[in-house]
């Protein structure tokens, strides 16, 4: 009769109780697996949205321009972008030009519901060389796609929504040139994308840029190049092209999405609070649990202590029971997580309806999906079985400090 | 051979000091079946305790086969416990999840036997106690008796120099009482092991080859059967 035997016959003596205990455990790991597996899928998502509809995986722009992106400045462009363009396809590094700008819409009633404006964000792309880098045309529901020397716009769906806007329909953009003069465009709504990045749904505008640039008076500059897949043989070219024009700077994924970068380390930091309460709880009832055991076998305790069981031996018994239930609600909290995680994956959870209302940050349109993760499960299960392990050994040892074999026995 | 020199154990509960041993001295001699007997509080099972290595006596000497008890520690205790020393206790406490069989096996796996040796040496035992078909049955399937005898078993099967019984008969009828007393009387004798065992019950006194009485923490008489 060795120490595990043992301490798996007690813990089928008290098959409730290890049910209950293991029962809390599995809550929590259901609860690590499911959250875990949709704030990584969150996660990865938005990464790509972020990367495949709004900024790519790199951008050049003018070393000037960075520090006032957030104005949308017109006056730091990259001036006569073309021989870099060539320089970069030579290179074989997909690349397109972009001017980004901010503006104001503006729609009368008939054939809008009401007279009304709206700011928005034009980008004005080159319809040959943007579907390189941006997956925009694939979202088209309604309509056509911007094409080269067209005054068509394309609108984001939630915008055309909020507009009323409807294909076909005329749209005045109010804006100014480069210059700073006031400069009034009339085009006419010509498509309609649902794309899942919300931030394109809610306030894009994307126009030809050979239009922009007229408009604008850009005299053929633009703010941007967008970049896409910078393999490490890229980085290397690109950063030759851009020791040749120190008016330019290479903007990384991590530098462009910064903000949202820190916004997903801080929710995944508050979820992570979040799921330590969850385990806290349940390592209270694991504790509790454990302390109402020993309690009930002090006597049986007190025994083997009189037949000259090492107190290591004793705290080792009723560890490797506490590591038993560990391990039994480690395996029934993986196969229910893993469960539940296949819905996740597969339909996900729709928060449409709230992410269409408020920016949560997410560059996800509608559902949230989950995503595996091999280490999450490794990570749960050890996790379970160590919490266990830790809640037993405070009762086991206070037991075994406070009372004297003698106190054990007595207690029979 | 024990010998106790002027035992003294003094309980301590807030500012009061309550003394269950005020000075005992007594020579046990290998193999004698001893009872202590004496009223509620008289220090019997102080006394046993004390003599079992699982309390400390506040002052004196207690030795065991020559060998100094006060000084040991925890560990030595321990390792003096599992290999000389068997209990019998009153409510029995066998493990309830284990088979009678494994109740008594546990005593030589502590020693760290193992296999075919402990089978032998469990079965011999449990023929020695009376318990052959009741080997593989759980202690809830036993009878007060039989589970007596399975920890008079479990006690004996390392083959320790003493046994200690405190009050072994008083959770048994008085025939199943008597039968546990013939039993620990018969095992001394083969055995030639030293048995004390704690009581107030008249008819284990009478079986007792020696008694030892006491009162207030002190022994009143120590008379020895011819």
């Amino acid at each position: 009769m060795n120490i595990l035997s043992l301490a798996a016959k007690n813990l089928f003596r008290y098959r409730k109780r290890t049910i209950i205990t293991a029962s809390a455990l599995t809550f929590g790991l259901v609860a690590y697996i499911y959250m875990d597996s949709l704030l990584q899928g969150a996660e990865i998502e938005s990464e790509r949205n972020y990367r495949q509809y709004e900024i790519g995986d790199g951008r050049l722009a003018h070393r000037d321009y960075w520090e006032e992106h957030e104005k949308l400045p017109l006056d730091v462009p990259i001036e006569d972008p073309a021989p870099l363009l060539e320089q970069l396809e030579a290179a074989g590094i997909r690349a397109t030009p972009r001017t980004h700008f901010n503006a104001e819409l503006i729609v009368y009633q008939d054939p809008f519901p009401e007279d009304g404006a709206l700011y928005a964000q034009i980008f004005g792309i080159d319809p040959r060389s943007n579907n390189q880098v941006f997956a925009l045309e694939e979202s088209l529901v309604e309509g056509r796609f911007v094409q080269a020397g067209d005054d068509g716009v394309v609108l984001g769906g939630w915008l055309a929504e909020d507009l009323g806007a409807q294909v076909g329909y005329p749209l005045t953009i109010s804006t100014r040139t480069r210059l700073g003069y006031r400069q009034t465009i009339d085009t006419e709504v010509v498509g309609i994308l649902n794309c899942p990045n919300p931030y394109i749904n809610r306030s894009a505008v994307l126009m030809a840029l050979d239009r922009v640039d007229e408009y604008l008076q850009m005299e053929g500059a633009v703010t941007e190049i967008s970049l896409v897949s910078l393999s490490e043989a890229d980085e290397v070219a690109l950063g030759r092209l851009v020791e040749n024009r120190s008016d330019l700077v290479y903007l990384n994924f991590a530098i462009l999405a910064e903000d949202y970068l820190a916004l997903a380390e801080a929710k995944s930091g508050g979820s992570g609070i979040m799921l330590l309460i969850l385990f806290v709880i349940a390592a209270v009832g694991i504790s509790n649990t454990m302390l109402m055991t020993i309690l009930e076998r002090t006597p049986e305790i007190g025994m083997l202590r009189a037949f000259g069981m090492s107190d290591r031996r004793i705290a080792l018994l009723v560890i490797s029971e506490a590591a038993g239930i560990g391990f039994l609600g480690a395996v029934a909290g993986i196969t229910l997580g893993a469960l539940l995680n296949i819905q996740l994956v597969s339909s996900g959870i729709d928060y449409s309806t709230w992410l269409r209302e408020s920016d949560f940050g997410y560059r996800i349109a509608t559902r949230f999906r989950g995503t595996w993760s091999i280490q999450t499960f490794i990570n749960a299960f050890f996790t379970a079985i160590f919490l266990a392990i830790v809640t037993a050994i405070f009762p086991v040892r206070r037991m075994l400090k406070k009372l004297s074999i003698t106190d054990c026995l007595r207690s029979s | 051979m024990i010998q106790l020199r002027n035992l003294k154990k003094d309980y301590v509960s807030g500012k009061t000091t309550v003394a269950a041993l005020r000075g005992v001295s007594l020579q046990i001699k290998q193999g004698e079946f001893l009872s202590v007997a004496g009223p509620s509080g008289s220090g019997k099972t102080t006394l046993l305790n004390i003599i079992g290595c699982i309390d400390k006596p506040t002052s004196g000497a207690l030795s065991i086969n020559g060998q100094e008890v006060a000084g040991l520690n925890k560990k030595q205790s321990a390792e003096l416990r599992r290999h000389a020393i068997g209990f019998v206790f009153q409510s029995f406490n066998l493990i309830p999840v284990l088979t009678a069989y494994e109740n008594v096996a546990i005593s030589l796996t502590l020693l760290g036997h193992k296999g075919s040796d402990v089978k032998k040496q469990v079965s011999q035992m449990f023929a020695e106690v009376g318990l052959v078909n009741e080997m593989h049955r759980r202690p809830a399937e036993l009878s007060g008796g039989q589970q007596q005898r399975v920890a008079i078993a479990r006690a004996l099967i390392k083959k320790p120099t003493l046994v200690l019984a405190d009050e072994p008969t008083a959770n048994l009828d008085s025939t199943n009482g008597e039968a546990i007393l013939q039993l620990m009387a018969a095992l001394n004798k083969s055995h030639d092991t030293t048995f004390i065992f704690s009581t107030h019950d008249k008819m284990v006194m009478d079986f007792a080859q020696r008694l030892v009485m006491m009162h207030d923490g002190s022994i009143s008489s120590d008379t020895t059967k011819k």
